[in-house]
């Protein structure tokens, strides 16, 4: 086999058992999140608890990791959000996609619980379970550093945190260099568990099945990054944080709570602003040459990030704008295991409640010093923390006051108010996981020109792009390669590369129809969970309460005009879901 | 200034030399340049379609600029440059895909230009070799052709720019007509 290893690693942590087995579905769902989705929807009941520990939590990788397509270094988790209730699926770089790959899976499908803290090994000619015990408890650093200890410099470890022991609805995996499955509480599915930390100890190679072909298209794929200024300057020289000044320039960079959406203090925690203070070390992730990822200095330490949306909802959405405190509160989160946006969020919900009187928070807008110690009751469920480990849904729905969580199906917005973005306020709203930037990230042509630079302001042409980069980025999921690419690269770059490696012929529509099929099975769990149209929304405020002042001033986000549209070009009806005939045309029609 | 890009972006796709979202252009005051935002049409430029950023360090804007902003930076770095237009001249790319430069030889052309080169970037557009080739050559001429893609003209003002872009593909059109009706250069004719 090219690309594939042929090799799903099954695991039963209740009896302590494991084997590997062929891998299925790949020719359909191809690897990654595709081949990800498909095996959890094969094993997971609609109504099944996350917390359950028969919950299936799986890995997966895509046929491209592994060789030299240039980022090819991702992996993807799939389980039920504890969050949300939705399927979720988490995208990871770093190297722990080559380490896992290297061990002869293309996926790793983990079911039941054990009594007692565990890990479990990954070898190529076999998988073990060790003892956890002394590990339980510890961060993140701690424990990676320990088992390192254990299994040698360098294996691919994923672990968690206090916050996923402790059942943090937005916990996530962590790598040992801190990479992380960030969103949606994947950490609590494996703190469930009691599954501390998972090791891969590997040296195969993938099999290439054109390496001439394959070289000739790396080739010129690297030349398109190379030409283009976000992929060659601006990430690699700032990360994600650059896009702080342009949002904020925008009026898309909200503020305590979604309450405005710009500010006169965004240089204080800009990208510029932390290449100056906090910049410590660039770093790249397996393969890639964008290298947007980099390590920072936070109080006497240095950790990894603060990412655009660390900065934001750790900050702005806190009316915080010292970044030395931002910088620790960012380190807190990676330190224990927390979603940033989520764990920002509701922070930021909470003292918009305490704000009006329904709620005592221990923490107000602007309050930098308790950050950090609230972050610390919230991973180990104490004190204050404990309502807000629930996440900002559940925490303002006992106040009394739903509409003030910023959330879609649970999970917080990220950092870009979609009242200034009417696309990005579509994308939120459909997206299957909850309030993702990611599923399409139709910010890029709203904002940066790509792949054309629509009007952000109108809701014109926002649908059918929308679906197609929904699909896109699904697929590109699939294979392994991460979503910057798109900023300079096109289908015919994936689907070329794909074909180079696995020796089968896939074109863009073929493609293209990956990511609808991927996106149409998501759908269906979610229906049979108990998911509707009604839960394709956004919080009231986005759709009611126009924004007070700076560029976006005075725009809600216009729902309604996109909505009916996106179902007729889904081919769903208009409860969001999938007509039968669509289900056949992307071959979902027997499951 | 939002007002002259627009007037030059106008004009210039009046001209037919640039597409409905091809060519861009720029200009430069002190260490910042500002320049069209990708994806822009040229032609029909708006409030948020000039982005400014560094000419040697980068910031938040390149995140925005025109995809060639390398070669824009390149040409600023290594030339007294204060405008700069880029555009896709259907003459000058026809014929800089049959010469390695052109010696115009009507009058204007002639006056303003002597010698058009074309130069070569295999790793394509908006790439460090298509900034460094461009740049280089725009250290001797005002005009420059990248074979198969485009003119890069420098000037004082946006204006000027304009003008010697017009100039440069009157030329090559005269030229281009010239080679049609059996008249090649004589190829002793040297600049």
């Amino acid at each position: 086999m090219f690309g594939w290893s042929g090799r799903v690693a099954d695991v039963s942590l209740s009896d302590r058992t494991a084997l590997f087995a062929t891998t299925p579905f790949y020719e359909d769902f191809v690897g990654g999140r595709g081949l990800g989705v498909r095996l959890f929807f094969e094993r997971a009941t609609p109504s099944i608890d996350p917390y359950d520990p028969s919950c299936p939590l799986v890995f997966a990788i895509g046929p491209l990791v592994g060789t030299p397509a240039p980022t090819a270094g991702r992996m993807c988790a799939v389980s039920k959000s504890p969050l949300t209730g939705t399927i979720c699926d988490g995208n990871c770089g770093g190297f722990i996609a080559g380490k896992a790959k290297a061990c002869g899976i293309d996926a790793l499908c983990i079911e039941g619980g054990s009594d007692t803290p565990c890990i479990v090994v990954i070898r190529e000619d076999g998988i073990s379970f060790e003892d956890a015990t002394s590990l339980w408890g510890m961060d993140i650093p701690s424990s990676a550093e320990a088992l390192r200890a254990r299994y040698g410099p360098a294996p691919g470890i994923l672990l968690i945190g206090p916050a996923g022991e402790s059942l943090v609805r937005y916990a996530t995996i962590s790598t040992d260099d801190l990479r992380v499955f960030g969103r949606g509480g994947l950490g609590a599915v494996m703190g469930a568990k009691r599954l501390k930390a998972i090791v891969f100890q590997g040296n195969r190679r993938t099999e290439i099945a054109d390496r001439e072909q394959l070289r000739f298209v790396c080739q010129q794929a690297r030349k398109l990054l190379e030409a283009n200024p976000i992929t060659s300057r601006g990430l690699r020289a700032f990360g994600t944080p650059i896009l702080v000044n342009i949002t904020n320039t925008m009026g898309l960079f909200p503020q305590r709570n979604y309450q405005a959406s710009h500010t006169d203090k965004a240089d204080l925690v800009s990208g510029e602003t932390i290449n100056t203070e906090l910049f410590v070390k660039r770093r790249a992730c397996l393969a890639c040459p964008i290298q947007c990822d980099r390590l920072t200095r936070a109080g006497e330490g240095v950790t990894r990030g603060p990412e655009y949306e660390s900065v934001w909802a750790l900050g702005p959405d806190c009316g915080i704008y010292d970044l030395p405190s931002i910088a620790l509160a960012n380190k807190a989160c990676n330190d224990l295991g927390l979603d940033t946006i989520s764990c920002g969020a509701t922070i930021a919900c909470a003292m918009e409640l305490s704000e009006k009187g329904l709620y005592a928070a221990s923490a107000s807008f602007g309050d930098a010093h308790a950050l950090v110690p609230l972050i610390n009751d919230i991973a180990r469920r104490s004190g204050a923390g404990a309502d807000l480990a629930e996440g900002s849904a559940r925490l303002a729905r006992a106040c009394g006051a739903p509409d003030l969580s910023m959330s879609v199906k649970g999970l917080e917005l990220p950092g870009y108010d979609p009242r200034g973005a009417q696309g990005m306020g579509l994308a939120y709203a459909v997206s299957n996981r909850g309030a993702c930037h990611l599923r399409s990230y139709i910010l890029a042509s709203e904002i940066l020109g790509i792949p054309k630079l629509l009007d952000r302001t109108l809701t014109t042409e926002k649908v059918s792009l929308e679906v197609v980069l929904e699909n896109l980025n699904a697929a590109v999921d699939s294979i392994g390669m991460c979503r910057f690419t798109s900023f300079a690269l096109s289908e015919e770059y994936y689907s070329r590369l794909l074909s180079s490696v696995t020796g089968v012929d896939y074109s863009e529509e073929g493609l293209l129809r990956l990511g609808e099929r991927i996106w149409n099975l998501e759908r269906l769990y979610n229906n049979r969970a108990g998911f509707t149209s009604e839960d394709d929304t956004l919080p009231s405020r986005i759709l009611h309460e126009p924004v007070p002042s700076g560029p976006s001033a005075g725009h809600v986000c216009r729902l309604h005009e996109m909505l009916p549209d996106y179902y007729r070009a889904r081919g769903w009806d208009e409860q969001g879901r999938p007509r039968q005939k669509k289900l056949a045309e992307v071959g979902l029609d027997h499951v | 200034m939002y007002e002259e890009f627009k007037r030059i972006g106008k004009t210039l796709f009046g001209l037919g030399i640039v597409g409905s979202h091809s060519g861009n252009m720029s200009t430069r005051s002190g260490d910042r340049l500002s320049i069209t935002r990708r994806g822009s049409m040229v032609g029909d430029l708006r409030d948020g379609d000039i982005v400014e950023t560094g000419v040697y360090e980068d910031d938040s804007g390149i995140l925005l600029a025109s995809t060639e902003i390398k070669v824009h930076r390149a040409i600023y770095q290594k030339t007294p440059a204060l405008a700069i237009v880029h555009a896709h001249p259907p003459y000058a790319i026809a014929m800089s895909m049959l010469v390695d430069s052109i010696v115009p030889r009507n009058v204007e052309g002639a006056y303003f230009f002597h010698r058009i080169p074309v130069v070569d970037a295999k790793l394509g557009v908006g790439s460090d070799e298509s900034a460094r080739v461009v740049a280089e050559a725009l250290k001797d001429y005002k005009g420059v052709i990248l074979r198969g893609h485009g003119s890069f003209v420098h000037a004082k003002l946006l204006e000027d720019a304009l003008s010697y872009t017009s100039i440069l593909e009157s030329a090559c059109r005269t030229e281009y007509l010239l080679w049609l009706a059996g008249k090649k250069p004589d190829e002793s004719v040297t600049w």
